[in-house]
């Protein structure tokens, strides 16, 4: 059996790939496989944790989080899309026009 | 059965529907209002003839009828109805004299072709409504909101020809000063309240138990301080200050020196006008004041004496100046602040009765000589100056004989109504200063020297306006053909002219005296029952007032001439001389075919008197030379550091807003960095701070 604490390892793992992903990439729809990473970073974890207390709600949690997922990504395609008609990019440093 | 006091609150409603009559339908009415105002103060005349009779039946009234704020365990606020004698008899007056005034206001306003004529009857609407209100408010609260209701609609009834220049600065500076006066009565009021709140529930009211004259009585007379709160002063040092302030409010409406220079001003108003304001309701109001709540002012020596000495100096000063005035409404202006000065100088020395039968008479007579000026006014197309006149006595009979019945009260000329009631006021000022002790029995004679030297003057300027007026040769064409006046100026003339000269049989002290007869109505009908009754109930009755008088106001009498018959009649005679030296001496420089200015023998006296001792002059100086500077000197320390601490602080947040918003860059990437770096920073402060590593 595999210790939980790989599983976390790789839980962080996945979470700094997300973060640098978020953080340096131009690109919206890179940005968005991202988020992607950094929530499924946090899924690996509920997973793993319910797996060392034998209780199910931590998987039945990723479930909804999936679910969620899902649902978030139709919202961020909706964005980029609407980036796209209006600034003919899809690159999220040229979007500045929400600020003071 | 209802009972008249179940229809008292119709007294004043009935002027105030047709205030509403006049305003909102006037325009539709064949007199434009004037029948809706004769008709509710014929109304209420009546109304209030039947509450006299029912007082005089032994009967009394003294209930709140709405309360609009009560607390729990705290005072309550409300508006209520109090009738006793006093209150009784000024009803009648008001609403008499008004009912005049309106059926004069036909000849004067109608006749004369005026416009704007609903607003005027709605003026005098109003004006009757909140002065009969004032007078039988049942505390002081009531009786502040309807004082100050006066003081609109004498604004607004002294502006009423706005269109010309005088009016409405004559209209503005009658606000205005009254209105100084007012601050202090607003001041006395809530000062009432805080002082008596603890020990009653009716901290306000004139009269019965739990009200303030009662209280302040028990306070100085056991100790029963418990409850009263005199903000660390000994209880009469504290009654006589908040005395003091609501006396200012007094000399504002009552027009006493130094205030009173807002009153020869308000002759721009219509001459009718001038008779209500005069005769029964704005300055009436002041004195009626005192009177209302004489048992608080009788407690304290210092009080008295200061309106005593504040009553009898502007008697004499304004006398002085009403001796040189070229128009017929100015003279009669200042005998009006004059004679309202006896009353205060009866009111402080304890002549309790005096005043109130002064001011019953004055009302009549005053009233008529207003109304008697008007119809001259008329008759001279609006010319109101007295050199351009004479010769009137032929042409306008009505008006001349019952003028001249006025002019016999006004100047104290056995036995019409003035002679009466100023030589008690005298009298009382009189045996009053001999009584009392020290310093208060100074005041009072001094007062009393003032109060009969004015007599002369009074008798002089009185009889050299009749004669000036109505006298000799004519001196102008309009003189020479005067305008006719009609019934309903002459109607209201002749009831007059007969009252002023009988009203002065209702309280004959000096025949009563000497025949021994009970002929003294007025002090039987302010006394009350000698035991239980009224008086002991609302403790409003001359009985009392006598008694605090003597205990607790350190007034009392004593006879110097030969016993009381003695004072008595060597007071009158003396009285009635002088005014009749006055009168002869008119007689003598006026009474011939072509009077000449006799006052410009005065010299520099006559331009002191002219420019009325240059009080307007000190009063705008200090309006100008000193509010004025105080004023700027506050609105710059206002703008300057209030308002520049507030911008200063404003300005420190906008700069920072405009560095600190730099940070938004709106680059979504930027925002994520911010919560990263935030998120380590803050791991690794727990790190540090849980002791992880």
């Amino acid at each position: 059996m595999i210790p939980t604490q790989y599983y976390l390892l790789l839980s962080a793992a996945i979470f700094c790939i997300g973060v640098f992903g978020v953080l340096t990439r131009r690109n919206a729809l890179i940005f968005l496989m991202s988020v992607e990473l950094i929530l499924n970073a946090a899924n690996i974890n509920l997973v793993a944790f319910s797996f060392q207390h034998g209780n199910l709600s931590g998987q039945v949690f990723s479930l909804f989080t999936m679910g969620i997922a899902a649902a978030e990504v139709a919202v961020g395609l909706g964005i980029v899309l609407v980036l796209y008609r209006n600034f003919s990019d899809v690159d999220i440093t040229e979007a500045t026009t929400m600020r003071w | 059965m209802a009972g008249a006091f179940d229809f008292a609150p119709a007294i004043a409603l009935l002027p105030f529907v047709s205030f509403l009559v006049a305003l909102f339908a006037g325009q539709y009415l064949p007199k434009r209002g004037a029948l809706a105002g004769i008709a509710a103060t014929a109304g209420s005349f009546l109304l209030s003839a039947w509450v006299a009779i029912t007082v005089a039946g032994g009967e009394t009234y003294n209930e709140a009828l709405y309360t609009f704020t009560a607390g729990l365990d705290a005072f309550e606020l409300h508006l209520g109805l109090l009738i006793d004698p006093l209150t009784a008899l000024m009803l009648l007056i008001v609403t008499l004299i008004s009912l005049l005034v309106h059926v004069f206001s036909l000849g004067y306003m109608n006749d004369e072709g005026e416009t704007g004529l609903p607003r005027y009857y709605a003026g005098l609407g109003l004006f009757t409504a909140s002065m009969l209100a004032f007078v039988y408010s049942d505390n002081i609260l009531m009786a502040f909101m309807f004082f100050e209701l006066v003081g609109l609609c004498s604004y607004l009834l002294i502006g009423f020809h706005f269109r010309e220049k005088a009016p409405p600065s004559a209209a503005k500076k009658a606000f205005l000063v009254t209105r100084f006066g007012d601050y202090f009565f607003l001041i006395g009021v809530v000062a009432i309240f805080v002082t008596f709140a603890g020990a009653t529930r009716t901290p306000g009211a004139f009269a019965g138990e739990g009200s303030f004259p009662v209280l302040a009585e028990h306070a100085l007379a056991d100790g029963a301080t418990e409850g009263l709160n005199t903000l660390g002063f000994e209880p009469d040092t504290w009654f006589t200050i908040l005395g003091l302030l609501v006396l200012g409010g007094v000399m504002g409406k009552s027009a006493q020196f130094p205030l009173h220079t807002w009153l020869p001003d308000a002759m721009e108003g219509p001459t009718p006008v001038s008779a209500l304001i005069h005769a029964a309701t704005m300055v009436a109001a002041g004195v009626y004041l005192v009177a209302r709540m004489y048992g608080f002012y009788a407690l304290s020596p210092t009080a008295l004496a200061i309106v005593a000495l504040i009553g009898g100096f502007t008697a004499l000063f304004a006398a002085t100046m009403g001796v040189v005035k070229q128009e017929l409404k100015q003279v009669l202006a200042y005998s009006t602040i004059s004679q309202y000065g006896y009353m205060m100088l009866a009111l402080g020395s304890g002549g309790y009765i005096a005043a109130v039968f002064h001011l019953t008479t004055h009302a009549v007579f005053k009233a008529l000589l207003f109304l008697g000026a008007g119809s001259v006014i008329i008759a001279m197309h609006h010319e109101e100056n007295m050199w351009e006149m004479g010769g009137l006595k032929d042409k306008m009979p009505v008006t001349y004989w019952s003028f001249l019945s006025g002019s016999l009260a006004l100047a104290g000329i056995v036995p019409f109504a003035g002679f009466w009631s100023k030589d008690e006021v005298l009298f009382e000022a009189l045996i009053h200063g001999f009584g009392s002790e020290g310093g208060l029995g100074t005041a009072f004679l001094l007062a009393y020297a003032m109060g009969l030297l004015a007599v002369f003057f009074t008798g002089f300027y009185t009889f050299r306006m009749v004669f000036l007026t109505f006298h000799g040769e004519p001196r102008t064409e309009t003189a020479r053909k005067p305008h006719g006046v009609r019934w309903n100026v002459k109607g209201p003339l002749a009831v007059l002219g007969v009252l002023a000269a009988i009203v002065g049989f209702i309280n004959m002290a000096p025949v009563r005296q000497l025949t021994g007869a009970h002929i003294d109505f007025l002090h039987t009908w302010l006394n009350g029952p000698e035991e239980g009754g009224w008086p002991a109930e609302l403790s409003t009755g001359l009985h009392h007032y006598e008694e605090v008088l003597h205990d607790f106001g350190l007034v009392s009498a004593s006879y110097p001439l030969g016993g009381e018959t003695g004072t008595l009649l060597v007071s009158a005679a003396l009285s009635l001389g002088l005014a009749l030296a006055g009168v002869l001496a008119a007689r003598s420089l006026y009474a011939v075919p072509e009077p000449v200015e006799h006052t410009d023998e005065l010299g520099s006296i006559k331009t002191l008197l002219m420019h009325n001792y240059y009080q307007d002059e000190y009063q705008v100086w200090l309006a100008t030379g000193v509010t004025y500077p105080i004023a700027r000197a506050a609105d710059k320390f206002d703008q300057g550091v209030v308002d520049g601490v507030v911008n200063g602080i404003s300005s420190v947040s906008l700069f920072t807003g405009s560095r600190v918003r730099r940070i938004q860059t709106g680059v979504v990437s930027n925002y994520a960095a911010f919560i990263t770096i935030a998120l380590v920073v803050l791991l690794v402060v727990f790190g540090v701070a849980g002791g992880w590593f």
